[in-house]
């Protein structure tokens, strides 16, 4: 009788082990398929229910790991506070600027958001819990207008782009996941480079394929390039900002071609975002 | 264990309740820059209530359930929580658990165990980018949370299967004490 107990576990155990091993190897790089889809749609009015109600306990273990992490900057922001002000002032120059020659071509719009482009807002209600996949759920799907490859910002830049949809249910794929590459540039010098993530950290990336004979300062700011080739095309629209440099070493630069950045949009804590849905890319 | 369909129910519900807690709550919070993985120490629970087929199964079940609610490749998060849920339930059925610490300190091992098979089986997938040393500091803490946390989950899981447990004791009736009077 025990025996036929071991075998029968023994025998579930391989089963369990080989089906695993199928599923991986049938499905991985395929994407999503419907079986994904099916259980994703039903469980999600129970995650989106679970992250309405779950939200203020969010908030305050949040608010406890934000305290201790304010209380070490705040030296360094008290430093970078008078930077700040000094690039503000010519900032507001540069804006009011900025406004006449808006209105001058007719462009009377908020600059963040390309020409063409539909936001759609959604909240995230799932997240990843390994560091190994970048990767949220949000409350908008193909229902809102939301499609496969549209890029996803927040209030602060680029966020990622929507891997797969369901009907009320996006998955976004961030930047800072290991598949993510975003073309980019360095604004004002115009010097190209791909955007690369550095797993395990969501506040560095590193921009690769710099041309080496040009300099790239700390500081600099970076958007998406959104190029457009025959027949081809970026991934996201042109000039979203990504984030900015924060260590370009001229020896990194000459050796590899490539320098740090940290990006604007906080990737571990994100509650609201939106789609660009529509438009064209490049 | 004792599978009944009540205890089947049961099971379900804490395998579906820890996956969706796990995705809208704790993956959503970040202490010391890094968010909390509970599942392999509930996995870890039923494996050491249940043996090595319940933790094996509901491991299995967890990893697929998350795999597809987060639409990643399936089976990655299977085969690591299966065998997390497996080591778990032999632990259980070699070893007498003596201690109270032994199931936060299993949670503790156990979930490096996972993070490190989660690593791995990415990096039999191929990963497309320069790994960052924080990777560890990320696991390293995610392990210690599960120490801190698998007590409760362990207290919880326990209270939820109690009927199904056959080397819980039952609490035995006070012998009556004579009274003064001799009544």
């Amino acid at each position: 009788m025990y025996r036929k107990q071991v075998r029968r576990r023994r025998a579930v155990l391989a089963l369990l082990i080989v089906g695993s091993f199928a599923l991986l190897t049938v499905t991985y790089g395929q994407g999503s398929d419907g079986m994904q889809r099916g259980v994703s749609t039903i469980f999600s009015p129970l995650q989106s229910g679970a992250d309405r109600a779950l939200k203020p306990a969010r908030d305050l273990v949040n608010w406890f790991d934000e305290t201790f992490d304010a209380k070490g900057r705040n030296e360094q922001l008290h430093g970078e506070l008078e930077v700040a002000r000094e690039q503000a002032v010519g900032a507001k120059a540069a804006l009011a600027e900025n406004e006449q020659l808006r209105k001058l071509v007719g462009l009377d719009k908020s600059g963040a958001i390309p020409s063409g482009y539909t936001p759609v807002t959604g909240r995230v209600i799932a997240r990843s819990p390994t560091v190994w996949f970048a990767d949220v759920t949000i409350d908008a799907g193909s229902g809102d207008g939301v499609e496969v490859d549209d890029p996803v910002v927040n209030g602060d830049g680029l966020v990622g782009k929507v891997e797969a949809v369901t009907g009320g249910t996006a998955q976004v794929t961030l930047i800072a996941d290991h598949t993510s590459a975003v073309s980019a540039k360095i604004v004002p010098s115009g010097i190209q480079g791909v955007m690369k993530p550095s797993v395990g950290d969501p506040e560095d990336m590193i921009l690769d394929f710099l041309d080496s004979e040009k300099r790239v300062g700390k500081g600099q700011s970076i958007v998406t390039a959104g190029w457009r080739a025959t027949g081809l095309e970026s991934g996201y629209p042109p000039n979203l900002p990504i984030g900015e440099v924060v260590v370009a070493s001229l020896l990194e630069q000459e050796a590899q071609q490539q320098v740090h950045i940290r990006p604007y949009a906080d990737l571990r804590d994100l509650d609201l975002v939106q789609v660009l849905t529509g438009g064209s890319r490049g | 264990m004792i599978l009944t369909s009540n205890i089947l129910v049961r099971l379900v519900a804490i395998v579906i309740g820890g996956v969706i807690l796990q995705l809208s709550f704790f993956s959503q919070v970040t202490l010391f820059h890094v968010s909390p993985d509970l599942l392999p120490a509930l996995v870890v629970a039923l494996g050491l209530l249940g043996g090595t087929l319940t933790g094996a199964v509901c491991g299995f079940s967890a990893g697929l359930l998350l795999d597809c609610l987060l639409i990643a490749p399936l089976g990655g998060g299977s085969l690591v929580l299966l065998a997390t849920g497996y080591l778990a339930g032999l632990f259980r059925e070699r070893f007498e658990i003596h201690s109270p610490l032994v199931p936060p300190l299993l949670c503790l091992g156990l979930t490096l165990f996972a993070e490190l098979g989660f690593g791995a089986v990415q990096a039999m997938l191929g990963i497309d980018a320069p790994v960052s040393s924080l990777v560890i500091r990320d696991m390293l803490l995610k392990s210690f949370f599960a120490f801190f946390a698998g007590w409760a989950i362990y207290l919880g899981v326990r209270r939820a299967l109690r009927p199904a447990l056959v080397e819980e004791p039952v609490a035995a009736p006070r012998p009556r004490r004579p009274s003064a009077l001799g009544a």
